[in-house]
């Protein structure tokens, strides 16, 4: 009885605030624009099930897809997402492979130092960067007084801009687990390795990666899922030709105040997104298992 | 004893450098004499002293350091709960839907939870404001603060609890006097991490909020498309040192008593090996 | 009540053929012994106990009586179900039937915060946070019981337990046997009926638990409390109780003092699993009062051995025999009953005794023991020599499964 009044609390909470919400957005997809507040006609009521299924209107969807903008937007945001996860881990490895060879005292600092910056506002980092990456801005200043470019790179409001945006906002993302997989690793397995005549770039690839992989792959979810539908980074820092849905649902929302739209454009996003969520979870699952 | 060899002290201070130089860059420009952001014209402190007087930067700022102080402790409230029943309570009816409803707030993208979250408000003819944005906030705060509670009480021996129990103290007792003062130093950091991530929040609060209710991550968003100005700097830089401050203390304290308790627990422990 | 009816499990648990036989066991016998007593009610009483994990079965229709002052142990290899049965007891699982009786009182349906015993964990479970005086006093505080006296038992439990010293130290201050001392200390301090051990001492290096099994059992004795330890350590079984159950795959094998289990086991598992035990498989071929003659192959000549119960001719057996009732000589005993020629393979000297393996003519390994009382001798025994094994009708116990 206890048992289930302790389960029901934070249950029912999720339950109200986030799993129905969900339903709401799938609901409004189906409805019509209007000039009104709010800015939809329902289409059917909830308790009518036979009236909801005659009349279940899925022109909004088929905008969707007519509509070769959003099209685009969703492929574009995915590749955007997986390039920048690629270049995120590419970033991140050394950075964590590092962190785990080093000195045991000064780990617990750097893990902090890694932290930090996540602790700080995104926006505040995202916002950083649009001074040091515009045409009159600290990069372009900074080449140039070194004599590497003679003329100012064009980066900002670019899709280059957005890549750099990602990559340094969700660095901590892909760090934390790749360090958490490695420092696990035990340094005599590779001891063990070259004993046995392995050289170090081959132990690397042949002992420490597969080892990795666990962290490689937590923080590839984590990086890519949120990026797909990130919007901040590629409205400050993307060019109008760089489209992203997280982008195009907000602007649907805010600037067109089209609801019913909006929702669907979310309700699609969800489809797409529910596969990599679905095998992060189920990977998370079993890693905790296995422990 | 292990030392920095060429390759992993290269990587790390790139990797500092990358992750750091922009905050500082952010920070030095703050004291910039000039309005223009790239010409440095000597320090000054001008932009503070104008900030005092832009009300609503101000009333911005109250709003958000309101919201996040009730809804990082709503949110661990709720956080803890969660982890307790996630970690303590075995199997039961609709456990999958709950973990999973647990789980995806954390990767789920922000205009969808913002987007949702809204029409929820609007279809139950709620008013939106503060409220919104707290409710809002503590919904996707939980799950953090779940991930952190949980993470402490996989760790430590639930033979502790049914020792307390078999002592005599009923599981409302039990979780007061043993579990509580145990997993402490991870409700602490729950409420700190939830207190961040509203703090933060742009998008979600953009949806959620109504008239009256703008917080600072909305102001700094509507002004920073307007462009750099050393005004943001100057806020960017307040925002940033508060929460560094806050951190490290933070961090300090609750090392120093999470290291006694790992002490602790680790004795304990070994005696059971 | 008789020994049938304590054992009484879904299974026949015979009690072997130490009961009606002319044998004594070496073991010191105590006078203890409320369970051969038909009028003493039982303080632990488990009713057709079941426990089920979804499809497996942890404990298998359990019927069993402990009374009060006993030391029972509960032995057996990991997963045996054991500790699911303590752990029903203390109240942390729920049996899927059957009842559990505590002190004439159906426990079954109790949270463990309501039940009369107390437990000492495998972990020891000490609160991290509270001091050992705050540890021992935990369970006097939550019976809400005046300060004063609070503090009196819990200045008797450390003192019992020679733990004054560290009153104000947290756990991570204190050594492994330390700790072990407050686990045992909290457990003691309510002065439940019922003492439940959970591998108590299973952390502990050898020489330190022979220490605290000594320990164990003084403090059994000095406050009156039944104890019941669950353990896979058989040495510490028979060490600290006046009666095993010997479990295996959630049933009951054998329910019998340590004596008993050791000198009379009534299966080969419970030969096998208390201590080294040779095993010789055969027919009956003719029962003679309490002895049986049986035939171990073709062209070997026939042991003499006491019958088991109900014992037929034609009935598949095996001989047990420990490797220390075994003679081992150069030439041919004149008047043995048993008496098999065989090969030293390999010999283990271990300065008090010394093992001996020796293959009969039919291939089979026998394990022998010797103590080496003299210190010097003629000629020792070593590979390759020809030997006879010889043993006594009595010292062997044939057994049905």
């Amino acid at each position: 009885m206890r048992r289930w009044l302790l389960i029901s609390v934070p249950y029912l909470w999720l339950v109200v605030f986030f799993l129905v919400p969900f339903f709401i957005v799938f609901k409004i997809s189906l409805s019509d624009i209007a000039t009104a507040i709010p800015p939809y006609t329902p289409t059917f009521d909830i308790t009518d099930i036979r009236g909801f299924l005659s009349q279940l209107d899925f022109e909004n969807y088929a905008f969707i897809f007519s509509d070769s903008l959003y099209v685009n937007a969703y492929f574009s945001a995915i590749k955007i997402a997986a390039i920048s996860t690629l270049l995120t881990l590419l970033v991140a490895y050394p950075i964590a492979y590092g962190m785990a060879r080093a000195p045991k005292e000064w780990q617990p600092t750097l893990v902090m130092l890694v932290i930090l910056p996540f602790w700080t506002s995104f926006l505040i980092r995202v916002y950083a960067w649009i001074g040091i990456l515009k045409k009159e801005g600290l990069l372009n200043l900074f080449l140039m007084n070194l004599g590497v470019i003679s003329e100012p790179l064009t980066i900002m409001n670019t899709t280059t801009a957005v890549y750099i945006g990602i990559v340094y906002s969700y660095l901590p993302f892909m760090i934390l687990p790749l360090y958490a997989s490695l420092e696990k690793i035990n340094p005599s397995l590779l001891e063990a390795a070259a004993d046995l005549g392995s050289p170090p770039w081959k132990s690397f690839w042949q002992v420490t990666f597969p080892l990795s992989l666990p962290g490689v792959i937590a923080g590839c979810f984590l990086v890519f899922i949120p990026a797909t539908g990130e919007f901040v980074i590629p409205d400050l820092l993307g060019g109008s030709e760089t489209l992203m849905i997280g982008k195009t649902l907000w602007g649907e929302f805010f600037s067109n105040r089209d609801w019913p739209v909006s929702s669907a454009v979310a309700v699609v996003l969800l489809l797409v997104l529910v596969v990599p969520i679905v095998l992060f979870q189920r990977n998370q699952e079993k890693q905790r298992e296995a422990a | 004893m292990r030392r920095f060899s060429w390759f992993n002290a290269t990587s790390i201070a790139l990797g500092f450098a990358f992750l750091y130089i922009p905050i500082l860059l952010l920070v030095i420009y703050s004291f910039n004499e000039s309005k223009l952001v790239t010409v440095w014209g000597g320090w000054s402190t001008k932009w503070y002293g104008s900030l005092l007087e832009n009300e609503g930067i101000l009333n911005a700022a109250w709003v958000t350091l309101r919201v996040a102080i009730v809804s990082s402790t709503l949110a661990t409230i709720l956080g803890t709960l969660a982890a307790v029943v996630l970690v303590r309570m075995g199997r039961f009816r609709g456990r999958t839907l709950f973990s999973g409803l647990i789980f995806a707030p954390l990767v789920m993208p922000e205009v969808i939870t913002g987007l949702s979250m809204l029409l929820l408000f609007v279809a139950l003819n709620m008013d939106r404001g503060f409220w919104t944005v707290v409710i809002a906030h503590a919904t996707f705060s939980m799950c953090f603060a779940a991930v952190v509670v949980q993470a402490r009480l996989y760790d430590f021996d639930k033979s502790v609890e049914e020792a307390a129990m078999d002592l005599g103290a009923t599981p409302v007792k039990t979780f007061m006097e043993v579990t509580l003062p145990i997993i402490a130093p991870s409700v602490i950091s729950a409420w700190l991490l939830s207190f961040t991530l509203s703090l933060d929040d742009l998008v979600i609060a953009s949806f959620a909020t109504g008239p009256g209710a703008t917080t600072l991550p909305m102001k700094i968003y509507s002004q920073v498309r307007l462009g750099v100005t050393p005004e943001i700097n100057a806020i960017s830089t307040i925002m940033i040192g508060l929460v560094t401050i806050g951190v490290l203390v933070a961090s300090y304290s609750t090392k120093r008593a999470s290291q006694r308790q790992e002490r602790e627990l680790k004795a304990v422990d070994a005696g059971a090996k | 009540m008789s020994e049938a009816a304590v054992l009484g499990s879904s299974q026949t648990a015979t009690s072997g053929p130490g009961q009606k036989s002319p044998v004594r066991t070496p073991a010191p016998q105590s006078g203890f012994a409320p369970w051969k007593d038909p009028s003493r009610e039982p303080i632990v009483r488990f009713q057709n106990v079941v426990k089920r994990f979804g499809d497996f079965v942890a404990v298998k229709d359990c019927t069993l009586d402990i009374y009060e002052r006993e030391f029972f142990a509960l032995l057996g290899p990991s997963g045996c179900g054991k500790t699911t049965l303590l752990r029903m007891l203390a109240g942390f699982e729920k049996p899927t039937s059957g009842r559990i009786i505590v002190g004439g009182q159906d426990i079954t349906d109790l949270a463990p915060y309501e039940r009369p015993v107390n437990m000492m964990f495998q972990s020891y479970a000490l609160f991290p946070h509270m001091t050992v005086e705050q540890n021992i006093g935990y369970g006097l505080k939550q019976d809400a019981m005046a300060k004063p006296l609070i503090e009196k038992r819990v200045e008797e439990a450390m003192t019992m337990l020679e733990l004054n010293r560290f009153a104000k130290r947290k756990p991570h201050q204190l050594s492994g046997g330390q700790q072990q001392r407050v686990a045992l200390a909290r457990a003691i301090a309510k002065k439940p009926r019922i003492v439940l051990l959970d591998e108590p001492l299973g952390a502990l290096d050898k020489r330190l638990r022979q220490q605290a099994q000594f320990e164990l059992m003084r403090i059994q004795e000095t406050t009156g409390t039944t104890f019941i330890i669950v353990t896979h350590d058989q040495e510490e079984a028979m060490t600290v109780s006046s009666r095993i159950a010997v479990m295996d795959h959630g049933e009951f094998r054998q329910v019998a003092t340590p004596g008993d289990i050791y000198e009379a086991p009534n299966s080969r598992y419970v030969a096998n699993f208390i201590g080294d035990v040779n095993l010789f498989e055969g027919k009956v071929v003719k029962v003679d009062g309490n002895f049986a003659e049986i035939d171990w192959g073709p062209g070997l000549a026939r042991f003499k051995s006491l019958a088991p119960e109900g014992c037929t001719g034609d009935q598949q057996v095996w001989l047990t025999l420990r490797p220390e009732k075994i003679r081992i000589a150069f030439e041919k005993p004149s008047d043995a009953s048993n008496a098999v020629p065989g090969k030293v393979v390999d010999v283990g000297y271990l300065g008090s005794i010394s093992h001996y393996h020796v293959e009969l003519g039919n291939g089979q390994r026998v394990k022998a023991l010797r103590a080496n009382s003299a210190r010097t001798v003629e000629r020792p025994i070593s590979w390759e020599d020809n030997v006879w094994l010889e043993w006594p009708p009595e010292t062997g116990i044939v057994v049905t499964r």
